[in-house]
C-alpha cells in the first residue's frame, strides 16, 4: 500500500520561502530528453523523459472510411494509458476518467494547431488514412499532459507513411513522412498553497487545488484545460498563458532537437 | 574470493543458514543477489526484501486509530502496530512516527514500542538493502550528512527517511547518492565532497 | 476495415539450412536486458530480443488488496501481460487485455508462483507488470526473461531465475526461437519456461505437429539456447555491482 511521503503543510512552507524541489522556479521545467524512433515497428515514436516522469509516444498509420462529416479526410484517434507500472496509485483495467483526460487535452492542442495535415490522409472517396497515437505512462512523477503532448508531436513529426497500393497497406516500403504542419507544446501549471507552478512533479500534484493546461504554437492559444475541483482567477490565467507562449520556442527546440531538424 | 551470486547459483556445497540462501539435499544456494566471501563463508544480500527485527528503528505513518491499537504503514509487506497504552498523548491518523520493534504478532504484525511523533518535514523512500549504506560504519556517513546540512533525520530500517529543517534538498540528493552509487569505494569522502562543494556555492 | 496480408503468398521460411534472417536451426536472435529501468517499481528490466521490446516491472511485496484475494499462507502473485497497440509490425491493435492476454498472463503468473518463494510473505500480493512495446514473435517467452531480472533486482527471493525461449518446426526441421513470420507459417511452436539448476519446467504451451523424437530434440535445443539466455540474465543484474568485487579484491 501506498504511504504519502510528503505533506501539505511542508510544501506550502517551502513555497512561502520560494523554494521548489530540484531548486527550481516556479515556472521552470525540469529537464526534459527526447527519443524519437525507439520503436521501429511504430510508423512514429518518441520516448519523453520530464525530471522522472517517462512517457512513450506510438503511432500507427492504418486505412479506415472516413468520418461521415469529413469525407477525404483522415482521422486522428488518442489515447492514453496510465501504465500500473509507473505508479504504485494506477490501477490495472479500463481508462480511468483521468487517462481518458490526459488523452483528450493532447489530443486537442494537436488537432487544433493542424499539427497533421488530415486532409492529406484522403485516399480516395471511401478510404483514408487513420493516425492512431497512443499515450504510454512507463513512469509518472507529475505532469503527463506536457510529457505526452511532446512526445506525441515529435512521434508525429517523424512518421512515416505505408505504402497504399490497391487495397492493400505495404509497411516495408515508406512512403515519406507523414504532413505536418508546424508545432504546438503545452505548458501545464498547477496551483498549490496559492502559488501557481509550472511542470508540476508528483509531490507537488498530490496537493494542487486546481491545474491549467494552455496549449498554443507561435501566435495562438490552440487549447486549454482546466482541471480539479479549485479555481484560477483572470491575473493568474493571464501569467499562465504568458507564460506558455514565453515557453514555446524552447519547448519547440527541444523538439526539433529530437527529430534531427 | 569474493564472488556475486544471483538467484539459483551454488554458494556452498555444505548447509548454511542466513538471509537469501536456501538449502536443497544439503546444499546452499542463493534467494536473492548477493555477495558470497569465500574466506568467512558469508552470503551478503545486495538486494532484499525487509523484515522486521527485535529493536530496529522503524518510519512510519498511522494510518488507523482503534480502540486498542494504532495501525502504522511502513510502506513494507508489514504492517506494524502501536498498543496504545504505549502511545503516551495519544496518536492521530496520519501522523509520522518513529518506533522500535519489538517483535513479530502471530498473525505477522510487527509489534512497535516507544512511538516518537516526527513532526513536519517530508519522507523519502530508499531500498531498504541500501539503508545501511545511508548509515555507513558507526552512524558516520548520516551523522556527516546532518552535520552539513542541519536538517534533522531519522532512518527506517524499512527503508523509510525522515527528514526535516536545514538544506533538506541537499541532504535528499546525498542520501539518493548513496542509493545509487552504494557499491562504489570511498563513498563516504564523495558525499564528503559533494556536500562541502555545495556548501561553498 | 483491411487488414495486412503479410503472409498472403507462401513464403520459404528454410533455405539450405539457413532461416529468412540468415540464422541456423539452433541460432537465438540477438538479446540484451538491462536491468532497473523504471524508478518507481521495487525492480524492473528492459529486454531486446530480436525485433521484440519490453519492459517489465514488479511491485510488492505489500498487502494484497481487496483483502478477500489475500492468502494466509503465501503471498499471492499477481501478474498482467498487455501488448502496446504500436507494438505489431501490422496494424494498429485493440487496446487492452484480450484472450491471448489473459491466458499469457495466467500461465506467467505460474511461472513465477512456483520460482518466488511466496511463503516468505503470507497475506501479500507482487504485481508482476509485462509490457511488450514491440513484438515480433516469442513475446511471452521474452516477457517471462525479462520479468526474471525484474523480480532478481528487486530482491524477492526466488529458487531459482527462470527463462524461457520457444521452438519450433520449419518443414521438419526443428529450430529454436521463432520471429513472427516463422511462428504464423512454422508447422509447430512451443514456448517452454525453465527453471535451470534442476531442470524444472514450469511453462509448457505447444501447437502445430512434433513427433516424439523431435519434442526430444526440442528441448534439447532449449536446454543448450537457456544456459546462453540464463548468461545473459546474470550479467544484467551483476553488472552494475561489479566495482563492488573491486572494492574487495
Amino acid at each position: 500500500m501506498s504511504i504519502k511521503m510528503i505533506t501539505e503543510e511542508y510544501v506550502s512552507e517551502r513555497l512561502k520561502k520560494g523554494i521548489r524541489d530540484e531548486k527550481r522556479g516556479h515556472f521552470d521545467y525540469r529537464k526534459i530528453s527526447i527519443k524519437t524512433g525507439t520503436m521501429p515497428n511504430a510508423e512514429g515514436s518518441a520516448d519523453v523523459q520530464l525530471g522522472n516522469t517517462r512517457v512513450l509516444v506510438g503511432v500507427k498509420i492504418d486505412i479506415g472510411e472516413p468520418m461521415p462529416d469529413n469525407p477525404g479526410e483522415g482521422t486522428i484517434i488518442t489515447s492514453a494509458e496510465l501504465l500500473p507500472m509507473a505508479s504504485e496509485n494506477f490501477e490495472p483495467g479500463p481508462p480511468s476518467p483521468e487517462s481518458v483526460e490526459v488523452s483528450r487535452v493532447i489530443d486537442r492542442g494537436i488537432r487544433a494547431a493542424g499539427v497533421v495535415d488530415t486532409k492529406s490522409l484522403g485516399i480516395d472517396e471511401e478510404t483514408v488514412w487513420n493516425v492512431y497515437l497512443d499515450i504510454y505512462v512507463l513512469n509518472y512523477d507529475g505532469n503527463i499532459f506536457d510529457a505526452g503532448s511532446l512526445g506525441a508531436v515529435a512521434a508525429l513529426l517523424t512518421s512515416k507513411m505505408p505504402k497504399y497500393d490497391n487495397g492493400k497497406v505495404i509497411r516495408d516500403e515508406k512512403m515519406g513522412r507523414l504532413k505536418t504542419n508546424g508545432i504546438s507544446t503545452s505548458c501545464t501549471f498547477a496551483k498549490v498553497s496559492g502559488a501557481i507552478l509550472l511542470d508540476p512533479n508528483g509531490n507537488e500534484e498530490l496537493f494542487a487545488a486546481s491545474r491549467l493546461t494552455v496549449s498554443t504554437d507561435e501566435n495562438r492559444i490552440r487549447a486549454m484545460q482546466k482541471g480539479l475541483g479549485g479555481y484560477f482567477t483572470q491575473n493568474e490565467l493571464d501569467k499562465a498563458i504568458d507564460v506558455s507562449f514565453e515557453k514555446f520556442g524552447a519547448l519547440r527546440s527541444v523538439i526539433k532537437e529530437s527529430i534531427g531538424d | 574470493m569474493r564472488t556475486i551470486l544471483v538467484p539459483g547459483e551454488l554458494i556452498s556445497d555444505k548447509t548454511m543458514h542466513g538471509e537469501g540462501i536456501i538449502v536443497e539435499n544439503g546444499k546452499s544456494y542463493a534467494s536473492v543477489i548477493g555477495i558470497y566471501d569465500s574466506e568467512r563463508q558469508g552470503f551478503i544480500p545486495l538486494e532484499s526484501i525487509w523484515s522486521p527485527q527485535q529493536g530496529e528503528n522503524v518510519v512510519g505513518v498511522i494510518d488507523e486509530a482503534k480502540l486498542n491499537t494504532y495501525n502504522v504503514n511502513l510502506h513494507s509487506p508489514y504492517k506494524g502496530v502501536i498498543i496504545s497504552k504505549y502511545a503516551e498523548g495519544g496518536l492521530s491518523n496520519g501522523d509520522i512516527i518513529e518506533a522500535t520493534v519489538r517483535g513479530l504478532d502471530k498473525t505477522g504484525v510487527a509489534v512497535l514500542v516507544r512511538p516518537r511523533v516526527l513532526r513536519g518535514g517530508k519522507l523519502i523512500s530508499i531500498k531498504p538493502s541500501k539503508i545501511p549504506r545511508v548509515l555507513g560504519r558507526g552512524n558516520t556517513m548520516i551523522k556527516q550528512i546532518s552535520d552539513y546540512t542541519k536538517t534533522s533525520i531519522s532512518i527506517g530500517m524499512n527503508g523509510v527517511v525522515w527528514l526535516n529543517g536545514g538544506d533538506i534538498d541537499l541532504a535528499t540528493d546525498a542520501i539518493e547518492r548513496i542509493q545509487s552509487e552504494a557499491h562504489i569505494t570511498g563513498l563516504t569522502e564523495k558525499i564528503g565532497e559533494m556536500l562541502k562543494s555545495n556548501e561553498k556555492r | 476495415m483491411k487488414s495486412d496480408d503479410i503472409m498472403e503468398e507462401e513464403i520459404e521460411l528454410m533455405k539450405n539450412g539457413k532461416r529468412l534472417d540468415g540464422r541456423g536451426p539452433g541460432d537465438l536472435r540477438p538479446m540484451s536486458i538491462t536491468a532497473n529501468v523504471i524508478k518507481n517499481a521495487n525492480g524492473s528490466a528492459y529486454m531486446e530480443w530480436g525485433n521484440n521490446r519490453i519492459i517489465a516491472a514488479v511491485y510488492g511485496p505489500s498487502e494484497a488488496l481487496p483483502k478477500h484475494t489475500a492468502n494466509p499462507d503465501k503471498a499471492v502473485v499477481k501478474c498482467r501481460y498487455m501488448m502496446a497497440p504500436f507494438s505489431s509490425i501490422s496494424e494498429h491493435g485493440r487496446p487492452g487485455m484480450n484472450r491471448r492476454a489473459v491466458e499469457i498472463s495466467k500461465v506467467t503468473r505460474e511461472v513465477f508462483e512456483h520460482a518466488i518463494l511466496v511463503d516468505k510473505f503470507p497475506g501479500c500480493e507482487i504485481n508482476i507488470y509485462i509490457e511488450i512495446l514491440q513484438s515480433d514473435g516469442g513475446t511471452r517467452a521474452a516477457g517471462i526473461t525479462c520479468a526474471a531480472v525484474a523480480l532478481a533486482s528487486s530482491g524477492i527471493p526466488m529458487r531459482d531465475m527462470p527463462y524461457s525461449v520457444s521452438a519450433g518446426n520449419i518443414n521438419e526441421t526443428v529450430v529454436i526461437d521463432l520471429n513472427m513470420i516463422e511462428d504464423m507459417a512454422s508447422d509447430a511452436d512451443m514456448p517452454v519456461a525453465i527453471l535451470p539448476r534442476n531442470n524444472e519446467v514450469v511453462l509448457l504451451q505447444m501447437d502445430g505437429s512434433f513427433t516424439k523424437e523431435q519434442f526430444d530434440s526440442a528441448m534439447e535445443l532449449i536446454r543448450k539456447s537457456g544456459e546462453y539466455i540464463s548468461n545473459l540474465q546474470k550479467k544484467a543484474l551483476k553488472e552494475p555491482y561489479e566495482k563492488i568485487i573491486d572494492r574487495y579484491a
